[in-house]
Protein backbone atom coordinates (compact mmCIF):
# COMPACT_ATOMS: atom_id res chain seq x y z
CA UNK A 1 0.00 0.00 0.00
CA UNK A 2 1.08 3.40 -0.53
CA UNK A 3 0.38 6.83 0.78
CA UNK A 4 -0.10 10.25 -0.21
CA UNK A 5 1.77 12.98 1.16
CA UNK A 6 2.52 16.69 0.19
CA UNK A 7 6.31 17.62 1.22
CA UNK A 8 7.65 21.38 0.98
CA UNK A 9 10.27 22.13 -1.36
CA UNK A 10 11.00 25.57 -0.74
CA UNK A 11 14.05 25.82 -3.07
CA UNK A 12 14.69 28.49 -5.10
CA UNK A 13 16.39 27.77 -8.37
CA UNK A 14 17.57 31.46 -9.11
CA UNK A 15 19.68 30.98 -5.66
CA UNK A 16 22.17 28.77 -6.70
CA UNK A 17 23.62 31.68 -8.74
CA UNK A 18 23.30 34.39 -6.37
CA UNK A 19 25.14 31.86 -4.42
CA UNK A 20 28.49 31.70 -6.68
CA UNK A 21 27.95 35.23 -7.78
CA UNK A 22 28.78 36.17 -3.89
CA UNK A 23 31.80 34.08 -3.92
CA UNK A 24 32.91 35.22 -7.47
CA UNK A 25 32.75 38.25 -5.82
CA UNK A 26 34.32 37.59 -2.55
CA UNK A 27 37.02 35.79 -4.50
CA UNK A 28 37.64 38.80 -6.16
CA UNK A 29 37.64 41.26 -3.35
CA UNK A 30 40.26 39.10 -1.55
CA UNK A 31 42.76 39.47 -4.26
CA UNK A 32 41.50 43.26 -4.47
CA UNK A 33 40.24 43.24 -7.99
CA UNK A 34 37.72 44.98 -9.69
CA UNK A 35 35.67 43.47 -11.86
CA UNK A 36 33.15 44.75 -14.25
CA UNK A 37 30.48 42.91 -16.69
CA UNK A 38 29.69 44.37 -20.44
CA UNK A 39 26.05 43.33 -21.55
CA UNK A 40 24.51 44.15 -24.57
CA UNK A 41 23.19 43.03 -28.35
CA UNK A 42 25.71 41.34 -30.95
CA UNK A 43 27.26 43.93 -32.48
CA UNK A 44 26.75 46.70 -29.89
CA UNK A 45 30.69 47.21 -29.42
CA UNK A 46 31.48 45.05 -26.25
CA UNK A 47 34.84 43.67 -27.59
CA UNK A 48 35.79 47.23 -29.32
CA UNK A 49 35.30 48.77 -25.93
CA UNK A 50 37.09 46.07 -23.81
CA UNK A 51 40.20 46.14 -26.55
CA UNK A 52 40.13 50.22 -25.98
CA UNK A 53 40.01 49.92 -22.47
CA UNK A 54 42.83 47.27 -22.81
CA UNK A 55 44.89 50.03 -24.86
CA UNK A 56 43.91 53.04 -23.21
CA UNK A 57 44.60 52.21 -19.40
CA UNK A 58 47.55 51.05 -16.85
CA UNK A 59 45.14 48.67 -15.21
CA UNK A 60 46.64 44.81 -15.59
CA UNK A 61 43.54 43.65 -16.74
CA UNK A 62 42.44 39.56 -17.61
CA UNK A 63 39.25 39.09 -19.33
CA UNK A 64 36.56 36.76 -19.92
CA UNK A 65 35.05 36.55 -23.25
CA UNK A 66 31.79 34.84 -23.18
CA UNK A 67 29.81 34.28 -26.48
CA UNK A 68 28.02 31.25 -28.08
CA UNK A 69 31.28 30.39 -29.32
CA UNK A 70 34.12 32.45 -27.76
CA UNK A 71 36.91 31.69 -29.49
CA UNK A 72 36.79 34.77 -31.53
CA UNK A 73 36.34 37.61 -29.32
CA UNK A 74 38.77 35.89 -27.02
CA UNK A 75 41.48 35.51 -29.93
CA UNK A 76 41.00 39.36 -30.85
CA UNK A 77 41.33 40.79 -27.08
CA UNK A 78 44.41 38.07 -26.65
CA UNK A 79 46.35 40.30 -29.24
CA UNK A 80 46.13 43.00 -26.87
CA UNK A 81 48.71 40.91 -25.02
CA UNK A 82 45.98 40.40 -21.51
CA UNK A 83 45.40 37.20 -19.94
CA UNK A 84 42.20 36.24 -21.72
CA UNK A 85 39.48 32.96 -20.98
CA UNK A 86 36.69 32.17 -23.46
CA UNK A 87 33.92 31.12 -22.07
CA UNK A 88 31.20 29.01 -23.88
CA UNK A 89 27.83 29.12 -23.74
CA UNK A 90 26.94 26.49 -26.17
CA UNK A 91 22.72 26.71 -26.01
CA UNK A 92 22.62 28.88 -23.74
CA UNK A 93 22.03 32.92 -24.40
CA UNK A 94 23.88 34.22 -21.05
CA UNK A 95 26.96 33.53 -19.01
CA UNK A 96 25.96 32.38 -15.25
CA UNK A 97 28.13 32.80 -11.99
CA UNK A 98 29.01 29.16 -12.26
CA UNK A 99 30.59 29.45 -15.55
CA UNK A 100 32.51 32.56 -14.79
CA UNK A 101 33.94 30.93 -11.36
CA UNK A 102 35.37 28.63 -13.27
CA UNK A 103 36.43 31.49 -15.95
CA UNK A 104 38.20 33.33 -12.90
CA UNK A 105 40.16 29.75 -11.73
CA UNK A 106 41.77 30.34 -15.23
CA UNK A 107 42.62 33.62 -14.78
CA UNK A 108 46.06 34.35 -12.70
CA UNK A 109 44.40 36.57 -10.55
CA UNK A 110 47.05 37.24 -8.05
CA UNK A 111 49.01 39.59 -11.11
CA UNK A 112 45.79 41.57 -11.64
CA UNK A 113 43.62 44.47 -11.14
CA UNK A 114 40.77 44.47 -12.74
CA UNK A 115 38.83 41.64 -14.43
CA UNK A 116 36.69 42.62 -17.29
CA UNK A 117 33.61 40.10 -18.16
CA UNK A 118 32.00 40.64 -21.61
CA UNK A 119 28.61 38.88 -21.57
CA UNK A 120 27.23 36.77 -24.55
CA UNK A 121 25.27 39.29 -26.94
CA UNK A 122 21.75 39.74 -25.50
CA UNK A 123 19.56 42.32 -23.33
CA UNK A 124 17.02 40.19 -21.83
CA UNK A 125 18.71 36.96 -20.08
CA UNK A 126 21.44 38.01 -18.18
CA UNK A 127 19.39 40.35 -16.05
CA UNK A 128 18.55 36.77 -14.43
CA UNK A 129 22.16 36.33 -13.81
CA UNK A 130 24.46 38.39 -11.37
CA UNK A 131 27.93 37.10 -12.24
CA UNK A 132 29.69 38.95 -8.97
CA UNK A 133 30.72 42.09 -10.80
CA UNK A 134 31.02 45.49 -9.02
CA UNK A 135 29.76 47.40 -11.93
CA UNK A 136 27.68 46.59 -15.01
CA UNK A 137 27.93 48.32 -17.76
CA UNK A 138 25.15 47.58 -20.54
CA UNK A 139 26.56 48.66 -24.05
CA UNK A 140 24.05 49.30 -26.63
CA UNK A 141 24.34 51.49 -30.24
CA UNK A 142 21.97 53.58 -32.35
CA UNK A 143 22.13 50.99 -35.29
CA UNK A 144 19.67 48.82 -33.37
CA UNK A 145 17.14 51.49 -33.42
CA UNK A 146 16.77 54.33 -30.99
CA UNK A 147 13.39 52.33 -29.32
CA UNK A 148 16.20 49.40 -28.26
CA UNK A 149 16.54 51.10 -24.87
CA UNK A 150 12.57 51.24 -23.99
CA UNK A 151 11.81 48.33 -25.55
CA UNK A 152 14.55 46.54 -22.60
CA UNK A 153 13.64 47.97 -19.86
CA UNK A 154 15.00 45.41 -16.95
CA UNK A 155 18.70 45.46 -17.90
CA UNK A 156 18.32 49.49 -17.49
CA UNK A 157 16.99 49.77 -14.74
CA UNK A 158 19.53 46.91 -13.37
CA UNK A 159 22.53 48.26 -14.83
CA UNK A 160 24.97 50.82 -13.44
CA UNK A 161 25.99 52.43 -16.67
CA UNK A 162 24.31 53.20 -20.03
CA UNK A 163 26.70 53.22 -23.02
CA UNK A 164 25.10 54.29 -26.10
CA UNK A 165 27.71 53.80 -28.90
CA UNK A 166 28.31 54.20 -32.89
CA UNK A 167 27.08 57.82 -32.53
CA UNK A 168 28.49 58.45 -35.41
CA UNK A 169 26.21 56.43 -37.57
CA UNK A 170 23.18 57.98 -35.70
CA UNK A 171 22.31 60.13 -38.90
CA UNK A 172 23.50 57.21 -40.81
CA UNK A 173 20.84 55.16 -39.65
CA UNK A 174 18.23 58.02 -38.51
CA UNK A 175 18.51 57.23 -35.08
CA UNK A 176 18.37 60.13 -32.63
CA UNK A 177 20.54 59.30 -29.63
CA UNK A 178 19.21 61.46 -27.49
CA UNK A 179 15.92 59.89 -27.19
CA UNK A 180 18.19 56.71 -26.18
CA UNK A 181 19.61 59.02 -23.47
CA UNK A 182 16.54 60.50 -22.26
CA UNK A 183 14.93 56.83 -22.05
CA UNK A 184 17.64 55.57 -19.83
CA UNK A 185 17.44 58.61 -17.60
CA UNK A 186 13.64 57.58 -17.38
CA UNK A 187 14.04 53.89 -16.74
CA UNK A 188 16.65 54.56 -14.09
CA UNK A 189 17.02 58.22 -13.20
CA UNK A 190 20.48 57.24 -11.41
CA UNK A 191 22.21 55.73 -13.62
CA UNK A 192 25.26 57.60 -15.81
CA UNK A 193 24.76 57.70 -19.61
CA UNK A 194 27.36 58.05 -22.20
CA UNK A 195 27.14 58.50 -25.52
CA UNK A 196 30.18 57.29 -27.59
CA UNK A 197 31.49 56.70 -30.59
CA UNK A 198 34.47 53.56 -30.27
CA UNK A 199 35.71 54.23 -33.68
CA UNK A 200 36.49 57.87 -33.28
CA UNK A 201 37.65 57.47 -29.51
CA UNK A 202 34.61 59.54 -28.61
CA UNK A 203 33.19 58.90 -25.06
CA UNK A 204 35.68 56.64 -24.01
CA UNK A 205 37.57 58.76 -21.51
CA UNK A 206 34.46 59.21 -19.89
CA UNK A 207 34.04 55.76 -19.56
CA UNK A 208 37.08 55.13 -17.75
CA UNK A 209 36.40 58.04 -15.80
CA UNK A 210 33.03 56.14 -14.21
CA UNK A 211 34.74 52.99 -13.72
CA UNK A 212 37.51 54.66 -11.96
CA UNK A 213 34.53 56.26 -10.18
CA UNK A 214 32.98 53.23 -8.78
CA UNK A 215 36.51 51.21 -8.05
CA UNK A 216 36.99 53.73 -5.29
CA UNK B 1 14.53 32.12 -23.01
CA UNK B 2 17.16 30.08 -20.82
CA UNK B 3 14.31 27.69 -20.01
CA UNK B 4 16.22 24.58 -19.93
CA UNK B 5 18.39 25.39 -17.23
CA UNK B 6 15.78 26.58 -15.08
CA UNK B 7 13.88 23.07 -15.98
CA UNK B 8 17.27 21.35 -14.81
CA UNK B 9 17.23 23.69 -11.83
CA UNK B 10 13.58 22.77 -10.68
CA UNK B 11 13.48 18.65 -11.34
CA UNK B 12 16.71 18.48 -9.24
CA UNK B 13 15.12 19.94 -6.76
CA UNK B 14 12.00 17.67 -7.06
CA UNK B 15 13.87 14.82 -6.98
CA UNK B 16 15.98 15.35 -4.24
CA UNK B 17 12.93 16.62 -2.07
CA UNK B 18 10.96 13.48 -3.49
CA UNK B 19 14.00 11.03 -2.95
CA UNK B 20 14.76 12.01 0.91
CA UNK B 21 11.32 11.42 1.13
CA UNK B 22 11.35 7.69 0.01
CA UNK B 23 8.42 8.72 -2.82
CA UNK B 24 7.79 6.29 -5.14
CA UNK B 25 6.05 8.91 -8.11
CA UNK B 26 5.36 12.52 -7.75
CA UNK B 27 1.76 13.11 -8.70
CA UNK B 28 1.97 17.46 -8.49
CA UNK B 29 4.70 20.01 -7.98
CA UNK B 30 4.20 23.75 -7.45
CA UNK B 31 6.22 26.34 -8.71
CA UNK B 32 6.07 29.82 -8.16
CA UNK B 33 7.34 31.90 -11.08
CA UNK B 34 8.43 35.64 -10.85
CA UNK B 35 6.47 38.01 -13.42
CA UNK B 36 10.08 39.81 -13.79
CA UNK B 37 11.82 36.19 -14.26
CA UNK B 38 13.06 36.25 -18.09
CA UNK B 39 11.53 32.84 -18.87
CA UNK B 40 8.72 32.29 -20.56
CA UNK B 41 6.70 29.80 -18.51
CA UNK B 42 4.65 27.83 -21.92
CA UNK B 43 7.99 26.91 -22.93
CA UNK B 44 9.17 26.24 -19.20
CA UNK B 45 6.44 23.76 -18.91
CA UNK B 46 7.06 22.02 -22.88
CA UNK B 47 11.06 21.32 -22.06
CA UNK B 48 9.94 20.60 -18.53
CA UNK B 49 7.44 17.58 -20.24
CA UNK B 50 10.45 16.54 -22.16
CA UNK B 51 13.36 16.62 -19.38
CA UNK B 52 10.69 14.29 -17.25
CA UNK B 53 10.70 11.33 -19.18
CA UNK B 54 11.53 8.16 -17.77
CA UNK B 55 11.78 9.94 -13.82
CA UNK B 56 9.19 9.18 -10.84
CA UNK B 57 7.85 12.40 -11.40
CA UNK B 58 7.30 11.52 -15.36
CA UNK B 59 3.77 12.06 -15.04
CA UNK B 60 3.02 14.78 -12.35
CA UNK B 61 1.07 17.55 -12.81
CA UNK B 62 2.81 21.16 -12.70
CA UNK B 63 1.47 24.08 -11.23
CA UNK B 64 2.62 27.06 -11.76
CA UNK B 65 1.72 29.97 -9.43
CA UNK B 66 2.44 33.72 -10.63
CA UNK B 67 4.05 35.93 -8.12
CA UNK B 68 3.22 39.61 -8.57
CA UNK B 69 6.32 42.54 -8.98
CA UNK B 70 6.55 43.94 -5.49
CA UNK B 71 8.29 47.41 -6.02
CA UNK B 72 8.69 50.38 -3.75
CA UNK B 73 8.92 53.29 -5.66
CA UNK B 74 12.05 55.76 -5.61
CA UNK B 75 9.95 58.78 -6.29
CA UNK B 76 6.44 58.22 -3.94
CA UNK B 77 7.69 56.08 -2.03
CA UNK B 78 4.72 53.80 -2.71
CA UNK B 79 5.34 50.01 -1.57
CA UNK B 80 3.15 47.12 -3.24
CA UNK B 81 2.46 45.02 -6.08
CA UNK B 82 3.73 47.17 -9.22
CA UNK B 83 1.60 47.68 -12.89
CA UNK B 84 3.58 45.24 -15.17
CA UNK B 85 3.06 46.68 -19.14
CA UNK B 86 4.25 44.19 -21.67
CA UNK B 87 1.94 44.88 -24.26
CA UNK B 88 4.53 45.57 -26.48
CA UNK B 89 7.16 44.11 -24.67
CA UNK B 90 8.76 40.42 -24.03
CA UNK B 91 10.21 41.94 -20.52
CA UNK B 92 7.57 43.99 -18.95
CA UNK B 93 7.91 47.50 -18.28
CA UNK B 94 8.08 48.38 -14.51
CA UNK B 95 5.41 51.22 -13.32
CA UNK B 96 4.71 52.00 -9.82
CA UNK B 97 0.81 52.62 -10.16
CA UNK B 98 0.62 55.32 -7.93
CA UNK B 99 2.52 57.95 -9.63
CA UNK B 100 3.43 56.22 -12.75
CA UNK B 101 7.27 56.67 -12.38
CA UNK B 102 9.99 54.19 -13.68
CA UNK B 103 12.39 54.52 -11.00
CA UNK B 104 11.59 51.77 -8.92
CA UNK B 105 13.37 48.93 -6.58
CA UNK B 106 12.09 45.78 -7.04
CA UNK B 107 11.60 44.09 -3.85
CA UNK B 108 10.25 40.53 -5.21
CA UNK B 109 8.89 39.00 -8.09
CA UNK B 110 12.13 38.23 -10.20
CA UNK B 111 12.41 34.26 -8.37
CA UNK B 112 11.79 30.77 -9.55
CA UNK B 113 11.04 28.81 -6.66
CA UNK B 114 9.66 24.99 -6.36
CA UNK B 115 7.30 25.32 -3.53
CA UNK B 116 6.01 21.96 -2.91
CA UNK B 117 5.30 18.33 -4.55
CA UNK B 118 2.57 16.08 -3.42
CA UNK B 119 4.50 12.64 -3.63
CA UNK B 120 3.04 8.68 -3.32
CA UNK B 121 5.40 6.73 -0.84
CA UNK B 122 4.85 3.46 0.96
CA UNK B 123 3.11 3.31 3.96
CA UNK B 124 6.22 2.05 6.12
CA UNK B 125 8.43 4.43 5.24
N1 LIG C 1 30.88 52.94 -36.82
C1 LIG C 1 31.18 52.41 -35.64
N2 LIG C 1 31.46 51.10 -35.57
C2 LIG C 1 31.78 50.57 -34.36
C3 LIG C 1 31.80 51.36 -33.18
N3 LIG C 1 32.12 50.57 -32.14
C4 LIG C 1 32.29 49.32 -32.65
N4 LIG C 1 32.09 49.34 -33.99
C5 LIG C 1 32.14 48.18 -34.92
O1 LIG C 1 31.01 47.36 -34.71
C6 LIG C 1 31.33 45.99 -34.97
C7 LIG C 1 30.95 45.12 -33.78
O2 LIG C 1 31.74 45.49 -32.67
P1 LIG C 1 32.13 44.46 -31.52
O3 LIG C 1 32.99 45.19 -30.56
O4 LIG C 1 32.66 43.20 -32.10
O5 LIG C 1 30.69 44.18 -30.89
P2 LIG C 1 30.23 43.09 -29.78
O6 LIG C 1 29.52 42.00 -30.52
O7 LIG C 1 29.31 43.84 -28.88
O8 LIG C 1 31.45 42.61 -29.07
C8 LIG C 1 32.81 45.96 -35.25
O9 LIG C 1 32.99 45.92 -36.64
C9 LIG C 1 33.31 47.27 -34.67
O10 LIG C 1 34.46 47.74 -35.32
C10 LIG C 1 31.50 52.76 -33.30
O11 LIG C 1 31.49 53.54 -32.34
N5 LIG C 1 31.20 53.22 -34.56
MG1 LIG D 1 32.03 40.64 -28.69
ZN1 LIG E 1 31.68 23.48 -12.15
ZN1 LIG F 1 17.12 33.18 -22.39
ZN1 LIG G 1 19.74 32.50 -20.77
ZN1 LIG H 1 5.51 56.31 -7.27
Amino acid sequence: MHQVADVEVAKNIMDANKRLADKNLKNLEEKDIFCVDFVGAIGSGKTTLVEEIIDNTDYKIGVLAGDVISKFDAGRIEKHNVPVVGLNTGKECHLDAHLVGHGLEDLPLDDLDMVIIENVGNLICPVDFDLGSHLRIVVVSVTEGDDTVEKHPIIFQTSDVVVINKVDLADAVGADADKMVADAKKLNPNVKVIKSSLKQGIGLDEIIQVIEEAMN
Amino acid sequence: MHELSMAQGIINAVLETAEANNATEVNEVTVEVGRLAMINPEQLEFILGVLIENTIMEDAKIVFEEIPAEIECNDCKFHGEAILDDSDHYAPLVKCPECDSLSVETLNGKDIVVKNIVIEKPDDA
